[in-house]
């Protein structure tokens, strides 16, 4: 049903163009002696309707990377695009429609509003946008999420993973051009880490979703097409088809 | 976005309520003043349009010059009642009636004068003709022999006096008794305004009122069917010159506009408070959505990442303002309606007897009321809306801190302007004077010196908070701390409390000075032993012409000179004129001469000014000036001395002969004694000797001081009560902040509670910090309030206020009343930390 209704509209060229792609991306923090380089001149792209899984230690400058490939966050030099737009053109009210009308966001937690319920926050960007959802595509998310019968409660009387999925419906609902997800499963117990993870993959696979997932977990590296390994700052690496043992043997040739 | 602000208030309904609060209160006071102004406004109209219903027209003396006391009235002569045959003899008039009035006093059953607080206290002559009299007769008959008289229903009733009773009268002369033939009413209320009204024969009142031949007005009724315009002209042309007609409702409209003006002055002085409790509240509002905002930093910043603009955040935050705006002054406008009933039950209490009339609810009540409430939201909120648009989205995600370093110097440059800007407009608003520009120029002071506040709100918890860190160790520590960790927040929350007490300061610095003048100005003005004025309030004309007689004959008493006071025109403007007699000048009265002579240019008919007339209108002894009397008409006198400006004295001083020369039947304002033993016994001997008055006030000159300084404490007891709603605004904007607190830190006080802190010890925690809040905002509130009410006090040197007094007894306790307030307002916030639950505390976030 609304497989095929995506698939004819919502990425016209899955898996040839690029979604996103950063060059000579350079972020700096601080001044003088203080001076922190999270980016040091990061080029990197991430192919349409493909799962592309960033990783890294801590401080390699994932979360950096992600939050200026996403415009929320100015890099100190360097473009990033999002399809052919550099979003360094951007002012705010553009990266604000950007954001709302092309991409998609699952963060770690506070993924949702605490006043809204769970249908309000799934449906938030296109109140924004002062837009009609698609009806269709919202029930299908939801009952493939399995959040149903919770679309009533409030943030605050869901659990972990019940949140964590609403997030990724709200991310999903607007067929965003691409979703960044932020350790999305990093405060998941396993199981529900696993559902999560899968349905992420059946996005890209099914419906040609674009995912960029930002994680140090190689477990949840393999479930994407490809992975990207960040230290210091740069691309230090990446590898096509990952299994957990193959990311996790990368991990250790680079030392991390 | 609509939807985020609406479940975003509900999710925060109470501290949202008591925002709401501060509006609420504000709201009510505008509303209600409008309600009840506007109802007594109307009752008065309709009563004065009854009162001259059948009047067609009112033959007077034509307007000497425009009064400038009692509201606008005129100052007019008596004309001779032989134009009474004059008028009913022009052909179309059906009947005309003279009418006198004047004062009149009851003294009720138990010895005592009937006072009526202020309102006037008259007598009057009873229209025979049912037609033209405004009062009708609901019991009894009308007045018909020298003996009787006609009593206003309210005082009957009060006093329980009945048709048949005797009732002694206070009269310009001799107290009489007479005879009560009926009750009356005035118009359809029991009496006008709170006034009591003696109502005689036309006869009796002018001789009793020293008009004998003479009528203050005629009221003329047309045959039926006269063309009113000719009927009008015709009778102007058989009037003399000076005296003119004009129609009975042109008579109506002038006796409401006096109303109106004395209406219009209350309802600017209760509105003057009612936007001070809007401009604290407004301080209040502020700093909650500053909380809001900065306790939403993430939520915000969520809201931006999924895609809402600038713009749409900016309207979330104004709407949620506009919301509790339009909510709160719903509910001032009700509650308004509320305290206007009340009002107005409370003026029946003190006598006032109102003329039945339904409550008038005007539609720019409701549309004031909205537009303030809502705007002074709105206002307030606008600066914490920018900080929210301020968010970035990364905020989020990451540990946000706002841009501090920045924002504080901009705040310290636009604050000192500010501050400075409002000085300036206080300075050239009390120079020139102009009241507005003093207004705007304190509240261009108040947001300045916020602004500037957080700077020194660290090291002034710091010295504050050190005794209590000291006595209550280590709840008393943190107390301090939290009040330290956020200057920014501390200087906000106790800016409101600031502004209430810079307000009471203010008026406890101007009104201990105006005290201590009034004081003095009766000490540098006064020699008498005995000040005898009238207790009913009234002022000029309520005593008897025969008091100083009386009491001359008082053993003991060597001198009993009598003071006048009326309305005269110098240079083209109306004044106040004082009359003293120059015989015994120096034995009652004390003039300091600057130049010229003092009794010998009185008893030469000359005019005495004081320094302060003599310097703006640049005269000196010898200068001849333009003068005008009702009676007399125009001349000119010539300025025989200057004296020391004296409050009391006045401007102006004549001889009483040339007074009395000038004024037909003037009342005296006051009789000075002088006694050879001014002791128990000579004030026992006067009050008996004196005791066919009862409306006198008998007073030593200590006690007379007194009297003057209570007058002044009176008022200021109103002013303060009229502030207090104020600082409960303010109080409100403390417990706000608390909770607000509170809740913000419920981790931090779950970790606390969790490593052995005690309830009690939390508690003394959210108290101390509260004391620390209340402290800082009383002592900058005093600080600026006092050097405002030393610049009022001085500005009005010229108005008679020489001293400036410091009350710092005054000051010290309304630093401790503000600490106990703010004890009291952290009872409520640190009863709900005392109770969190240690583990979901933790467990929180």
């Amino acid at each position: 049903m609304a497989i095929t209704d995506q698939t004819s509209t919502g990425s016209p060229a899955s898996g040839t163009g690029v979604a996103a792609r950063a060059v000579d991306l350079v972020k700096n923090y601080g001044k003088g002696e203080a001076l922190v380089t999270a980016l040091a001149g990061v080029n990197v792209e991430f192919e349409r309707g493909r799962f592309t899984a960033v990783m890294g230690p801590s401080g390699s400058g994932k979360s950096t990377l992600m939050h200026c490939m996403a415009g929320l966050d100015t890099p100190t030099s360097g473009h990033s695009f999002v399809g052919e737009q550099d979003i360094g053109q951007l002012d705010d009210a553009g990266l604000t429609q950007m954001r709302r009308d092309r991409i998609g966001f699952v963060f770690q937690s506070f993924n949702l509003v605490p006043t809204l319920t769970a249908r309000e926050n799934i449906t938030l960007p296109a109140d924004l946008a002062g837009t009609k959802i698609d009806q269709e595509w919202f029930d299908f998310l939801v009952a493939q999420l399995r959040i149903g019968d919770r679309l009533s409660h409030r943030p605050n009387e869901l659990s972990g993973g019940q949140q964590q999925r609403a997030a990724c419906a709200r991310a999903l609902i607007g067929r965003p051009d691409l979703i960044f997800a932020d350790e999305p499963t990093g405060n998941l117990d396993s199981n529900s880490s696993s559902e999560m993870l899968g349905f992420l993959r059946r996005s890209v696979t099914e419906f040609h979703q674009s995912i960029v997932m930002v994680t140090h977990d190689p477990r949840g590296a393999a479930f994407a097409d490809r992975v990207i390994f960040l230290a210091d700052g740069d691309v230090v690496g990446e590898l096509a088809s990952p299994t957990a043992d193959s990311v996790l043997e990368r991990m250790k040739q680079l030392g991390t | 976005m609509w939807k985020v602000t609406i479940k975003g208030l509900l999710a925060h309904k109470l501290r949202l309520a008591l925002t709401a609060l501060a509006i609420v209160l504000g709201v009510t006071f505008i509303s209600g003043t409008f309600v009840l102004t506007d109802t007594l406004h109307n009752t008065f109209t309709t009563l004065f349009g009854h009162v001259y219903q059948n009047v067609d027209f009112q033959v007077r003396g034509q307007a000497v010059f425009t009064s400038n006391t009692g509201g606008g009235g005129a100052e007019r002569n008596n004309i001779p009642q032989s134009i009474v045959t004059t008028v009913r003899n022009v052909p179309g008039v059906a009947d005309a009636e003279g009418t006198v009035s004047g004062n009149a006093q009851f003294i009720a059953p138990d010895g005592k004068a009937i006072s009526t607080g202020g309102a006037p206290t008259l007598g009057v002559s009873f229209d025979p003709d049912p037609r033209l009299s405004s009062l009708h007769v609901i019991q009894g008959a009308a007045p018909t022999t020298s003996g009787d008289v006609a009593m206003d229903a309210a005082t009957a009733k009060k006093y329980h006096f009945a048709v048949g009773d005797r009732v002694r009268i206070l009269l310009p002369g001799p107290t009489q008794t007479f005879t009560i033939t009926g009750i009356v009413r005035f118009g359809t209320a029991d009496n006008l305004a709170g006034a009591t009204l003696a109502a005689f024969t036309l006869p009796t009142a002018q001789r009793l009122l020293q008009e004998v031949g003479q009528v203050d007005a005629i009221n003329v009724l047309s045959k039926p069917g006269v063309d009113k315009a000719s009927l009008q002209r015709a009778i102007a042309q058989a009037l003399p010159p000076g005296v003119e007609v004009v129609t009975g409702q042109t008579v109506a409209n002038e006796q409401t506009n006096q109303i109106n003006q004395a209406l219009g002055f209350f309802s600017t002085a209760l509105l003057v408070f009612a936007f001070i409790s809007l401009f604290v509240g407004a301080f209040t509002i502020f700093n909650t959505f500053s909380i809001i905002v900065g306790q939403r930093t993430r939520e915000l910043a969520l809201l931006r990442i999924v895609g809402a603009s600038r713009r749409q955040v900016f309207r979330s935050v104004l709407l949620e303002a506009g919301l509790v705006g339009i909510v709160a002054s719903l509910i001032g406008l009700g509650l308004g309606v509320l305290a206007a009933l009340g009002l107005e039950a409370l003026l029946k209490g003190f006598g006032i007897s109102l003329p039945t009339g339904s409550l008038v609810f005007a539609t720019r009540t409701v549309i004031v009321a909205l537009a303030v409430g809502v705007g002074v939201t709105l206002v307030s909120a606008i600066s914490p809306a920018r900080r929210a648009v301020r968010i970035p989205p990364v905020a989020a995600l990451v540990d946000y801190r706002g841009d501090d370093g920045e924002s504080s110097r901009r705040r310290i440059v636009i604050g000192t302007v500010v501050a400075v800007l409002g000085v300036a407009a206080l300075t050239l608003g009390l120079t020139k004077p102009a009241i507005q520009l003093v207004g705007l120029g304190a509240v261009a002071v108040f947001i300045g010196i916020g602004m500037l506040a957080p700077i020194v709100a660290r090291p002034m918890a710091s010295v504050l908070g050190r005794p209590l860190a000291r006595t209550l160790s280590m709840a008393g520590k943190l107390g301090r701390e939290n009040s330290m960790r956020s200057p920014r927040r501390t200087a906000q929350t106790s800016s409101a409390l600031m502004v209430g007490l810079a307000l009471v300061s203010t008026i406890a610095v101007f009104g201990a000075s105006l005290s201590k003048s009034a004081t003095s100005s009766v000490d540098e003005a006064i020699n008498a032993d005995y000040i005898i004025t009238s207790n009913s309030g009234g002022g000029a004309g309520a005593i008897s012409n025969s008091v100083a007689s009386t009491a001359s004959r008082v053993p003991g008493v060597v001198i009993a000179s009598t003071v006048y006071s009326g309305q005269f025109e110098f240079r083209h403007s109306v004044d106040t004129l004082t009359a003293v007699s120059p015989q015994h000048l120096s034995d009652t009265i004390i003039l300091r001469m600057q130049s010229g002579a003092g009794a010998p240019a009185l008893s030469a008919g000359q005019l005495l000014i004081d320094t302060t007339t003599a310097n703006s209108d640049h005269l000196s002894v010898g200068s001849v000036v333009p003068v005008k009397f009702a009676q007399t008409g125009s001349s000119t006198m010539r300025i025989g001395g200057i004296y020391k400006a004296n409050s009391l004295l006045g401007s102006f001083l004549i001889g009483d002969g040339f007074f009395l020369s000038h004024f037909s039947n003037p009342l005296p304002l006051a009789v000075l004694l002088n006694t050879t033993n001014p002791t128990g016994t000579q004030s026992h001997a006067l009050n008996d000797g004196l005791n066919a008055f009862p409306n006198l006030k008998i007073q030593t000159r200590a006690q007379f001081e007194k009297s003057q300084q209570a007058q002044v404490n009176q008022l200021l007891g109103l002013v303060y009560a009229l502030l207090a709603l104020a600082v409960v605004i303010a109080m409100i904007g403390i417990v706000n902040t608390l909770m607000l607190s509170v809740f913000e830190r419920t981790h931090e006080i779950g970790l606390l509670r969790a490593v052995g802190m005690k309830r009690r010890q939390v508690r003394a925690m959210i108290r101390s910090e509260a004391v620390i809040l209340a402290l800082f905002g009383a002592i900058i509130g005093i600080i600026v309030g006092t050097a405002l009410g030393t610049a009022f006090a001085a500005s009005l040197k010229q108005q008679g206020i020489t001293d400036i007094v410091i009350p710092f007894g005054s000051l010290v306790l309304f630093l401790v009343l503000a600490a106990l307030l703010g004890l009291g307002a952290a009872t409520w916030p640190a009863r709900r930390a005392a109770k969190l639950d240690v583990l979901a505390a933790i467990a929180a976030e």
